[in-house]
């Protein structure tokens, strides 16, 4: 018995050492369940404060080209607000009808602008910190894109009262339901971890052509995103190992890397259309 | 006492923020990321029980963990550099050194510094790198990563020994 206390006095280093390896695995295999840790959002308040403090000094170094992007990005919405409103008029000549939009409609979907805090692109398992959060009416599944771009950047993932955490198309956990445009497969995006440039569209079926420079939109499935918004383009067509699906190099629309601002996309209609696939569920 | 302790906390949140604001979004050529903040278990003075080393070295990655949202993994790598940290003091340090001591060039010599926080560093670097692409089975590119981050922390790292020695000196 004292032989036995001596020799763990001897060696409590090597005890601690394998405790706090435990934990540490404990804690990596805990973290990977993503449900669980969706709503610490004492945790994501602290993260942002400490985030927001970098980003106040940092902000002003990019604030000319940001300025200039943004000038850019108005300047094409602009136009298509111009060409949306000449197309409306020739249509109206034709049709003789009107288009009213009242007030108290409900347009499906709304934009929340929110600055990018944080961005971690150089891990396996990245995130994205925005300044906004459920005060600002953001809450967990939104859909994230990029501007100027437009294009696909992810889904907010944890909430608190001032900040949320996107988890971006870089990042092993992210599925998203996207296909090409033009036709109706939707298959998964994922991304395949090597490069930040390129995420790969899976489970399209063998039969469907591709070629290279076909946009890939969101296929408007999961609620999060509206349909038909663009993800990128086809870069190559390979075979998947199970013959009967290729799957697709993608080349992201938006450079993660290089973005500042996003605009958070709420579907008012998402909370419905959850309950009624619920319901159909429980009904078979 | 107390002076060197606050100065040691000072260090510690220094090299975190440091860590979390600027070298975690560095990403250089598409693979090295510097992890500096291992810069704090490689100062702390010989006479450091084992015990505080691996505890301090849990706390440090937990620390980086917490902002990077990976938690577990740079937890499970700085204990292990905690760990090591006396071996490498073992293996490396001149024969003649007094009885406490501050690792650093300057007491050490560059040669022996160089191998001293090299095999610390390499280390870390294996584990972290390795347990974070676990489920990605693509030895050449972690490869590529462990190279790439390990010179580039070893070069941040060397600078802020010129820095802190040029600091000393006055």
């Amino acid at each position: 018995m004292r032989n036995l206390i001596h020799f763990i006095l001897k060696n409590t280093h090597w005890l601690l050492f394998l405790f706090l390896m435990f934990i540490s695995t404990l804690l990596m295999v805990n973290n990977n369940e993503y449900q669980r840790s969706k709503y610490l959002t004492f945790e994501n308040e602290i993260v942002g404060k400490v985030y927001s403090v970098a980003d106040g000094i940092s902000s002003y170094i990019g604030l000319r080209t940001t300025n200039r992007k943004l000038m850019q990005y108005i300047s094409s919405l602009e136009t298509n607000i111009q060409v949306l409103e000449y197309q409306l008029k020739e249509s109206n000549l034709k049709l003789d009808t009107t288009l009213i939009l009242s007030d108290s409609t409900i347009l499906p979907f709304e934009f929340i602008p929110a600055r990018i805090l944080n961005k971690n692109i150089s891990s396996t398992e990245n995130y994205i910190t925005l300044n906004k959060g459920s005060n600002h009416g953001v809450e967990s599944d939104m859909g994230v894109l990029g501007t100027p771009t437009g294009g696909v950047v992810g889904v907010i993932w944890k909430v608190s009262p001032n900040f949320s955490v996107v988890i971006p198309v870089l990042n092993s956990k992210f599925r998203l339901s996207c296909k090409i445009k033009g036709n109706n497969y939707p298959g998964p995006l994922v991304w395949d971890r090597r490069d930040i440039r390129y995420a790969t569209l899976e489970e399209l079926p063998r039969h469907v052509e591709t070629h290279a420079g076909d946009t890939v939109v969101t296929s408007g499935n999961s609620a999060i995103f509206p349909e038909g918004i663009p993800v990128g383009t086809v870069d190559e067509t390979r075979k998947q190992k199970n013959d009967n699906f290729n799957s697709i190099k993608v080349r992201l629309l938006t450079d993660i890397g290089d973005i500042d601002h996003v605009l958070v996309v709420k579907n008012n209609f998402r909370e419905e259309q959850l309950k009624l696939e619920k319901e159909t569920e429980n009904v078979n | 006492m107390s002076i060197k302790w606050i100065g040691r906390i000072s260090l510690f949140l220094f090299l975190v923020l440091l860590q979390v604001w600027v070298f975690n979004q560095v990403h250089m050529f598409g693979i090295a990321t510097p992890l500096t903040y291992l810069y704090f278990i490689l100062l702390l003075p010989s006479s450091t029980n084992r015990n505080l080393l691996i505890f301090l070295g849990f706390i440090l990655g937990l620390s980086i963990d917490f902002f990077s949202y990976t938690l577990g993994i740079h937890a499970m790598a700085s204990t292990i550099a905690g760990f090591s940290r006396n071996y490498s003091l073992k293996l490396f340090s001149p024969r003649d050194m007094p009885n406490e001591y501050n690792p650093s060039v300057r007491s050490f010599g560059f040669e022996v510094f160089l191998k001293y926080s090299g095999f610390i560093i390499l280390l870390h670097h294996v584990v972290y790198f390795t347990v974070e692409s676990l489920s990605l089975f693509d030895p050449l590119s972690v490869l590529m990563r462990i190279a790439g981050s390990f010179l580039l922390t070893m070069a941040v790292i060397l600078a802020f020994e010129g820095i802190n020695s040029d600091i000393l000196k006055k």
